[in-house]
């Protein structure tokens, strides 16, 4: 059932002051697009805590060295942004692939991470792009790779009442590819997804990151294929032995949307094809 | 985008009253906390957004919420306290039909018409945008946009049509 409270802190200041008052089992709100579907599955909680508001979660700022993205930015804010446009190609790419447009001018980058999927376009994509995530309790910050924020489906490292503050991003020169497998061209969860991000230079790779989705209990980095690249060309042969490594580290299963088989046999054709694309880049 | 100070509005008799522009004009709704947009709509008697999935899927919902489209079933109404919203009924009525919704019926892209409201919502913020759209920005733009009448064949053709009929009445203007 849908909570009969919710509230609307002005500030994160606000926030803080007024938790203790509410019910325990309670859920930030912010773009609503995964916690409208728990709430009709009956998990959403008692009371609804409306974070779309605070200006301090859409902040957007940009260092010489980082990007640093606001939990509270849309997917179609993100992709229209120029920087991310330059610098995080990775994201660029998966935005179209993330649900429909009227979801993505509903759904934040932090509520796709805090929801905890596998399958998630846009953690897949920070993923590749080595982003850190930096969630908040009561004015106590901390940092963890985004990787590590993942614990299983649907679980996450925030703690009781933590909140994602936001995404930071290094800057590096790097070219991405996303491929996407779903039931249809757009518009659909994910069946299987590979992303790779890779700085290549001298014509060798100077550094790759590669992520899959909806393979593994959470967002799965493909490190052995990653570390196999390192200093390597990128042709037919070293493509084909990095996809088939990455098709190793999989662990997919079966569900309603595809077989485990199948994805796992899928991890090697989509990270054929996303590194030769690197490739001809 | 702007927001509201909505920490100040308080429930009677467990209703919240939300004010916001519907329409061009300003509007009152009494809702439950736990009432959605779209349900608040229809039952304020703006039955032209229809109620598909209700999971956020189908598009049949879709308004132009602050300015881009957004789907009803997934907004919670109290959130849309000072909000501003447009409806299929403030693109145009029966006897002055919206260009879009001329070329969709010229198209003869309505069969069953469910979900041709979210439709016309999705493709006027496309032709706002980008009055002459290809076709891929077309199938971009109607993608959250579910139909199972009429194969997204003619609704396509549609979206051309008005592009043309809005530009020729913008040149003639």
């Amino acid at each position: 059932m849908r909570p009969e409270l919710l509230v609307r802190p002005s500030s994160l200041a606000h926030l803080w002051k007024t938790l203790p008052s509410l019910p325990r089992d309670r859920r930030y709100l912010a773009g609503g697009t995964d916690l409208m579907i728990a709430a009709s599955h009956g998990h959403a909680g008692d009371c609804w805590v409306d974070i779309s508001g605070l200006k301090e979660l859409r902040s957007f700022r940009e260092t010489p060295s980082s990007l640093f993205i606001g939990s509270g930015l849309t997917i179609s804010a993100l992709a229209e942004m120029p920087a991310v446009k330059k610098w995080l190609p990775a994201l660029a790419l998966a935005a179209p692939h993330y649900a429909s447009p009227s979801l993505r001018n509903m759904a934040t980058i932090g509520g796709n991470a805090a929801n905890g999927s596998p399958c998630a376009d846009g953690v897949c994509a920070l993923c590749s792009e080595k982003a850190s995530i930096v969630l908040l309790l009561k004015g106590v910050k901390r940092k963890l790779p985004l990787p590590a924020f993942f614990l299983g489906p649907k679980r996450t490292a925030l703690r009781k009442d933590e909140l994602i503050l936001g995404f930071e991003v290094p800057k590096w020169r790097h070219v991405s590819a996303y491929e996407k497998l779903g039931p249809r061209s757009y518009f659909g969860i994910s069946k299987v997804s590979v992303c790779v991000s890779a700085e290549i230079s001298g014509g060798v790779v100077k550094e790759t990151v590669i992520s899959c989705a909806s393979v593994a209990p959470v967002p799965l980095m493909a490190r052995k294929a990653a570390e196999f690249l390192y200093g390597r060309r990128l042709d037919e042969g070293t493509i084909s032995e990095a996809a088939a490594l990455a098709e190793s580290e999989a662990s997919p299963i079966t569900d309603t949307r595809s077989e485990a088989g199948y994805r796992k046999a899928m991890v090697r054709v989509l990270a054929a094809r996303a590194l030769a694309k690197i490739a001809a880049a | 985008m702007k927001k509201n100070k909505t920490e100040s509005l308080t429930a009677e008799k467990g209703l919240f009253t939300i004010a916001l522009t519907l329409n061009g004009r300003p509007a009152e709704f009494r809702v439950k906390p736990n009432e959605f947009l779209l349900d608040a709509l229809r039952a304020h008697g703006w039955k032209g957004t229809k109620k598909g999935c209700d999971t956020g899927d189908c598009g049949s919902c879709a308004v132009m919420f602050n300015g881009k489209p957004e789907l009803a079933c997934m907004i919670p109404a109290v959130t849309a306290h000072g909000s501003v919203v447009g409806t299929i009924e403030g693109v145009g009525t029966v006897d002055r039909p919206h260009p879009i919704q001329e070329a969709f019926v010229e198209a003869g892209g309505v069969q069953c018409g469910f979900c041709i409201p979210g439709m016309v919502i999705s493709a006027k913020h496309l032709l706002e945008n980008v009055p002459d759209p290809s076709e891929a920005e077309i199938k971009k733009a109607l993608d959250g946009n579910l139909c199972r009448c009429t194969g997204y064949v003619k609704q396509i053709e549609a979206v051309k049509i008005a592009s043309k009929k809005l530009r020729t009445r913008r040149a003639s203007k």
